[in-house]
């Protein structure tokens, strides 16, 4: 008998162990944990491979575990918890340290605590300025708390606090919907593992949570909390209809832009410009690169009147006076913006790249007007520049993820062979990707890096694609380049007036020159782009769409009537060479004035996944996740069925409602007993498993059941236990087992008695 | 009375109804001098039947020595009774050779463990040895002085008692000891009916006087080997084993196979009673808390009955 084991554990109260399809559910409770917390390291592992120290990170993370490990045979909670106190203060210590001294002058309780509240209500950690340091920072003291509690067997508080970890990344929009439902879904087993472990599964525990889990699963992939929020269901509503567009997946973006799939175009009229000067009217420029995305690092500052900083070199004074047609989230306006006045003036803000935007959404009667300085340059100017770029712009903008692969920098050190200078640079890049890959609307999101899946493995992709890539190749390069959105020119209505459409937004490439400051390429095709948004406009007119044109436009539309679609804009020619001056560098064609991309129904740039698998022109097997959910959806059904009635039901239905007479008596006792007893289930109560056959009649009989079940008893007891039965008593059982059965029978019944 | 049994003939007692019959008698008969404890009455006769032993754990004074007597008197057997003391000696059990003066011969004087039924009262303030010497003739069923070997009667049935209320003052049998008590059972107070008709059978002449046999000791042997051949078929012993590891998993100390085996006897006993020539899994229920309960330790401060209880409720009958 078991005697050194159960000594070992005389504390437990009690000496089994419980398992769980042969593992201990201790065990299975501990990997639960560790998958919890794997969740919690993975997000900052994502940060770190976009800002750097991916391999300090993992240092640190593989330490806190060891450490954990050790420490959790060894000492005692006080001391872990002291040592995790000090974990926190040092890490939080070496992250302040770690900040410019310009950022650090800017510190002060009221600003840690607007900090704190903005990374709680969504913003990205990415957008932190030392995002790297504050990874590394965050990172030992959850995981080493996490899993010495684990290790402690203390798996409820190790699930709160690697709970809590990962419900701040969830809160600041780090964790992905599949990452935060594999951890709670970890940390659920791992709480429901444990009180198997503790109190064992007789009860049907494991269904519950077997219910569970699969019921979260489903939930989580099938239903968005808030409608039309950036939360993204795994399953994606598929369908053409469903595809986000470009301008929903760029311009409407706030702080960050996820590259989506598929996407359309919306031909609604989204404001009218009064420009002195035609030009790419940009709403937002983004620094950090993600590898699936980008992102705007830095706060905001309050617009609080007055000159902006315009640009380092010459310029030249725009006024740009913008009505807007439906409401609004951004400000459009030429690069680079120096004032705004208007309503909304007073509730601008200024990024850290130098836009502006609303801290509110504009109303429709709102005009406003922003002051541009654009920047005044030749090629040549451009080819005299040096590369002794500022600090703060070699950190922002020559940054990669660490995850990109060599042979992206290869293909750019190809690319830009014969280049010597950075704008020589910039022209090649943008030259050979219009030369070699395909303009298209319809394309699949890719699995892994935007920018290295476009070079290598896609043929075809939209301008999201084509400027993440340009940028990525110029900064293996070292030539400093962000990602840029906003809107090309529109159609034009009259003298410098312009009307600009939901299919106009627009993704773009600005490099930054000595000097100069930043100066725009667009490295994406614009005859197909043109042609795709004019069949859009022209779609959208047949259709008798609203919001398509204003009455200047419509005009237009009727003079020009077929050939002229795409309204001719000359005024993109001379927007174009006024401020690329002539390089064919940028060659923006004239954007078909009014094409908007109309992407459907998911506002919301965020949402990543949601364009998916949203080709929708074929039917298609369904995807993994799909299957997964799915998969998931049938488990917890069929342990949730096992909780309820429906097993008996089915039996019921297949077991008691007839039986043949076989050759064997005793077979014949036992199916009808069985027969006999699902009546008797449904009718009073099931047998339980410890009763037995002569116990559950007799108990039956004294409330009420004929008689006749005793001889049943007696009957079944000798063909089971006894020796055997004669084929008169088995019919004795069958014919009592019959009229048990039919007299259960809604339409028989009437007929038996 | 003392012909009812007078044709009990040899044919009878190889049926189960012949059994059951003669368990009736006895008890019937038992109950004319003790009042109620019908299911002790019974637990003792299948213990008897069953070849077995039983422990009594008890207060004193609830009828132990006069429930001991009247099954003896019952079977027309012999009834012997030991009081333990911590100063009883081994051979004061079993018996000693005396130097005989006018044989000039070493004669064997029987201890009083040479009886059908044996009362041990009070077995646990006997120093240890006294005890082993008791026990030893229960698994043996002989005695050896002297190198001379020495059957006891067949049959032989020891109750023994424990005394439970001055711990201070006992040995307490060892588990691998109390494992050869086939039952261990509770006797308890009479209930408030019982004690007032016990009072006024005591009144007069105590009816133990004037009970007298309903059953030979070859009606009990005959019993013995019917009851040998009474059915335990594969899904009993089944049961039976899943039970028996189910303490094992939930107790320091499980039921050893031993106590396995003697519950498929108690039940082969409990068939025969019911007139059954096969075991039912009541028949095991019936049994397995007074044959398993004291075999079984726990860690914890359970008590056997407890761990006994759960595998019956968790246990599948098949």
């Amino acid at each position: 008998m078991s005697t050194e084991s159960t000594t070992r554990q005389s504390s437990a109260p009690e000496a089994a162990r419980h398992t769980v399809a042969g593992v201990d559910a201790n065990v299975l409770a501990l990997a639960s944990t560790l998958v919890l917390v794997g969740t919690f390291l993975f997000v900052l592992y994502d940060v770190t491979n976009v800002v750097g120290r991916r391999d300090q990170f993992l240092l640190v993370a593989g330490g806190a575990l060891v450490l954990a490990t050790v420490v959790g045979v060894m000492l005692r909670p006080r001391v872990a918890l002291l040592l995790t106190i000090a974990l926190v203060g040092g890490g939080f210590a070496a992250y302040f340290l770690s900040l410019p001294t310009s950022q650090l002058a800017l510190l002060s309780p009221t600003r840690l605590l607007a900090d704190s509240v903005a990374l709680l209500s969504g913003l990205s950690v990415l957008r932190l300025l030392s995002a790297d340091v504050w990874a590394l920072a965050v990172t030992p003291a959850p995981t080493f708390l996490a899993w010495y509690l684990a290790v402690r067997g203390r798996i409820a508080p190790a699930v709160a606090v690697a709970g809590g970890g990962l419900g701040l990344f969830v809160l600041t929009g780090d964790a992905n919907g599949p990452l935060t439902l594999v951890g709670v879904g970890a940390g659920m087993a791992a709480i429901g593992f444990d009180s198997i472990g503790r109190y064992g599964h007789d009860g049907g525990q494991l269904d519950v949570l077997v219910v569970v889990l699969a019921a979260m699963v489903v939930l989580s992939a099938t239903v968005t909390v808030l409608p039309g929020a950036g939360g993204s269901p795994i399953i994606p509503n598929s369908g053409v209809a469903e595809q986000p567009t470009v301008e929903a997946s760029l311009v409407s973006a706030s702080d960050s832009i996820s590259v989506v799939g598929s996407i359309s175009l919306s031909p609604e009229v989204r404001f009218e410009v009064e420009s002195t000067s035609p030009s790419y009217w940009q709403t937002a420029s983004f620094d950090r690169y993600t590898g699936t995305g980008w992102v705007r690092t830095g706060d905001s500052e309050p617009y609080t009147g007055g000159r902006l900083e315009g640009p380092e070199g010459p310029s030249r004074l725009v006024r740009q006076t913008v009505s807007p047609a439906t409401p609004l989230d951004a400000m459009p306006g030429a690069w680079r913006p120096v004032a705004v006045s208007g309503n909304i003036s007073s509730e601008t803000l200024v990024t850290q790249q130098g836009n502006i935007r609303p801290a509110r959404t504009i109303g429709t009667d709102e005009n406003f007007t922003v002051t541009s300085a654009v920047p005044q340059y030749t090629p040549a100017s451009l080819r005299r520049t040096g590369t002794d770029y500022p600090d703060d712009i070699r950190e922002r903008y020559l940054a990669l993820p660490d995850s990109t692969s060599d042979r992206v920098r290869e293909r750019a050190a190809e690319i830009t062979a014969d280049a010597e200078t950075p704008y020589d640079k910039a022209v090649a890049v943008e030259e050979w990707l219009e030369a070699n890959k395909e303009y298209s609307l319809q394309v699949s999101r890719p699995d892994g890096d935007i920018a290295e899946s476009f070079l290598f493995e896609m043929d075809a992709g939209y301008c999201t694609y084509y400027a993440s890539t340009m940028v990525v190749l110029l900064r293996s390069e070292g030539v400093p380049a962000r990602f840029v959105t906003g809107y090309t020119t529109g159609e034009r209505v009259g003298d410098d007036r312009y009307v600009v459409r939901g299919l106009d937004s627009h993704a773009w490439v600005e490099v930054y020159f000595e000097d100069t400051g930043w100066v725009r390429f667009d490295p994406t095709p614009a005859g197909p782009r043109i042609d795709a948004e004019t069949s859009t406009l022209t779609d959208a007119r047949d259709e008798g769409l609203e919001g398509v044109d204003t009455n200047e436009t419509a005009a237009a539309a009727a003079e020009t009537n077929e050939s002229d679609t795409e309204t001719p804009t000359p005024t993109e020619t001379a927007n174009e060479t006024e401020t690329a001056n002539g390089t064919n560098a940028t060659p923006q064609s004239g954007l078909a004035p009014g094409l908007e991309e109309r992407i459907g129904g998911t506002p919301g740039a965020g949402d990543e996944s949601a364009a998916d698998e949203g080709d929708g022109l074929l039917p298609e097997l369904p995807s993994r996740e799909t299957l997964f959910v799915g998969f998931a959806a049938l488990v917890g059904i069929a342990a949730g069925v096992r909780r309820t009635r429906i097993p008996t039901q089915v039996r019921w239905a297949t077991v008691a409602l007839y039986q043949r007479r076989t050759d064997s008596p005793t077979d014949d006792v036992f199916r009808a007993y069985d027969r006999l007893e699902l009546v008797l289930e449904r009718d009073y109560r099931p047998r339980r498993p410890g009763e037995t056959v002569r116990h559950y009649l007799a108990a039956l009989s004294r409330v009420g059941v004929d008689e006749r079940t005793r001889r049943v008893a007696d009957i079944y007891e000798q063909a089971r236990y006894g020796h055997g039965v004669t084929r008169a008593e088995a019919d004795e059982v069958m014919a009592v087992a019959d009229r048990a059965v039919r007299s259960r029978l809604p339409v028989v019944r009437r007929w038996a008695d | 009375m003392t012909d009812v049994h007078a044709d009990a003939d040899v044919d009878r007692a190889h049926s189960v109804e012949a059994v059951s019959d003669l368990a009736t008698r006895i008890s019937e008969n038992v109950e004319q001098v003790i009042v109620g404890h019908h299911d002790a009455i019974e637990d003792i006769i299948v213990t008897l039947f069953a070849r077995g032993h039983l422990l009594l754990e008890d207060v004193p004074g609830v009828g132990k020595t006069m429930l001991a007597r009247a099954i003896a008197t019952s079977i027309e057997g012999s009834f012997e009774r030991i009081q333990f003391t911590p100063d009883l000696l081994p051979s004061d059990v079993t018996g000693v050779n005396v130097f005989n003066q006018q044989t000039s011969e070493f004669e064997f004087r029987k201890g009083p463990v040479f009886g059908n039924v044996v009362l041990g009262d009070e077995i646990n303030r006997a120093p240890p040895k006294t005890q082993a010497a008791l026990l030893e003739v229960m698994e043996e069923l002989q005695v050896t002085i002297d190198g001379v070997t020495r059957r006891v009667p067949d049959p032989f049935t020891v109750i023994a008692t424990q005394n439970d209320v001055e711990p201070d003052r006992t040995y307490d049998l060892p588990l691998a000891e109390l494992d050869r008590f086939m039952k261990k059972i509770h006797l308890g107070y009479p209930n408030e009916a019982e004690e007032t008709e016990l009072l006024g059978r005591v009144s007069g002449h105590h009816p133990i006087e004037s009970l007298g046999p309903v059953a030979t000791s070859a009606d009990v042997r005959a019993a013995r080997e019917t009851i040998l051949g009474v059915t335990v078929s594969e899904p009993v012993r089944r049961y039976v084993s899943r039970l028996a590891a189910d303490t094992r998993e939930r107790a320091h100390l499980g039921v050893s196979p031993r106590g396995s085996i003697a519950l498929i006897r108690a039940a082969q006993a409990r068939a025969a009673l019911d007139a059954r020539d096969y075991v039912v899994p009541d028949d095991v229920q019936r049994e397995v808390r007074s044959v398993w309960a004291h075999r079984i330790r726990t860690t914890t401060g359970e008590d056997g009955i407890d761990v006994v209880e759960r595998a019956l409720e968790y246990v599948p009958v098949e």
